[in-house]
């Protein structure tokens, strides 16, 4: 089972809601195809509950990407930095 | 085999976007506090019913009736701000929700254990001061009732406030 952070050090960031816009997904849809409530993606998204590691890796393969993708322990650079320092 | 939260008649209910304005963190807590207060004045009747000579006079039946009456939707309400978390099976809660339940009955299970003990030292010391049986099991059932009631206030009390509706279609 998740847990909600205890501070912001003991925060897991994500990419869900980048991920959900890029894709066109609404948090029900991705909620019923995770097995969660929408509320649930909602607080995952916010910062205010680290899912499961079974939630994430479901997730991720909702996704069709690796679960270090959209979960990390550190700030996630955005994805438009990212693509540019690649291209770069 | 379907990993989504069964869904089961209470669940609908719980779930149902009427009650939307009643998960808002105001309402819930305006809602635990009211239910604490209508507890305590219960409690306080209970007691100054068992100081009669009678010990169960007219006014405690009518003050019992009217606070178990506005009890009624007063933890309706209270209920649908927290999704009835406590009431429905734990197969129709998902992974934050059950996380969110667990937490609560952890928190007060101290405060309920004290609850309890005192349920059974201040019925015991109603009939041994004033002889009155009936106020003292009203006493004990409230403040066994109140222990029970425990995680419910502590979870309208701390629960976050939920997404927005708008933000569940984007």
């Amino acid at each position: 089972m998740g847990r909600q952070p205890k501070g912001e050090a003991d925060r897991v960031h994500d990419r869900i809601a980048v991920l959900r816009a890029d894709r066109g997904v609404s948090r029900r849809e991705l909620a019923e195809a995770v097995g969660v409530h929408p509320q649930t993606i909602g607080y995952v998204e916010r910062g205010e509950y680290s899912p499961s590691l079974a939630l994430a890796l479901r997730m991720a393969r909702f996704f069709d990407l690796p679960v270090e993708a959209i979960f990390s322990l550190d700030p996630l650079p955005s994805l438009s930095q990212e693509l540019l320092r690649r291209t770069s | 085999m379907s990993i989504s939260p069964e869904q089961t008649s209470l669940s609908r209910t719980f779930d149902d976007d009427r009650w939307t304005r009643a998960r808002t963190r105001p309402v819930r807590r305006r809602a635990a506090l009211a239910e604490v207060a209508l507890l305590a004045a219960l409690v306080a009747a209970t007691v100054a019913a068992a100081t009669t000579d009678d010990g169960w006079p007219a006014w405690s039946f009518v003050a019992w009736t009217v606070g178990m009456l506005a009890f009624i939707p007063l933890h309706s309400v209270l209920n649908a701000g927290i999704r009835g978390l406590f009431d429905r099976s734990g197969r129709s809660l998902d992974e934050h929700q059950q996380r969110l339940r667990d937490r609560s009955v952890v928190a007060v299970a101290w405060p309920a254990t004290a609850l309890h003990l005192a349920a059974w030292i201040g019925g015991v010391t109603v009939v041994g001061v004033s002889g009155h049986v009936v106020p003292a099991l009203c006493l004990g059932f409230l403040l066994w009732f109140a222990a029970g009631l425990l995680p419910y206030w502590h979870l309208a009390w701390t629960a976050p406030d939920e997404p927005a509706d708008a933000d569940l279609d984007g």
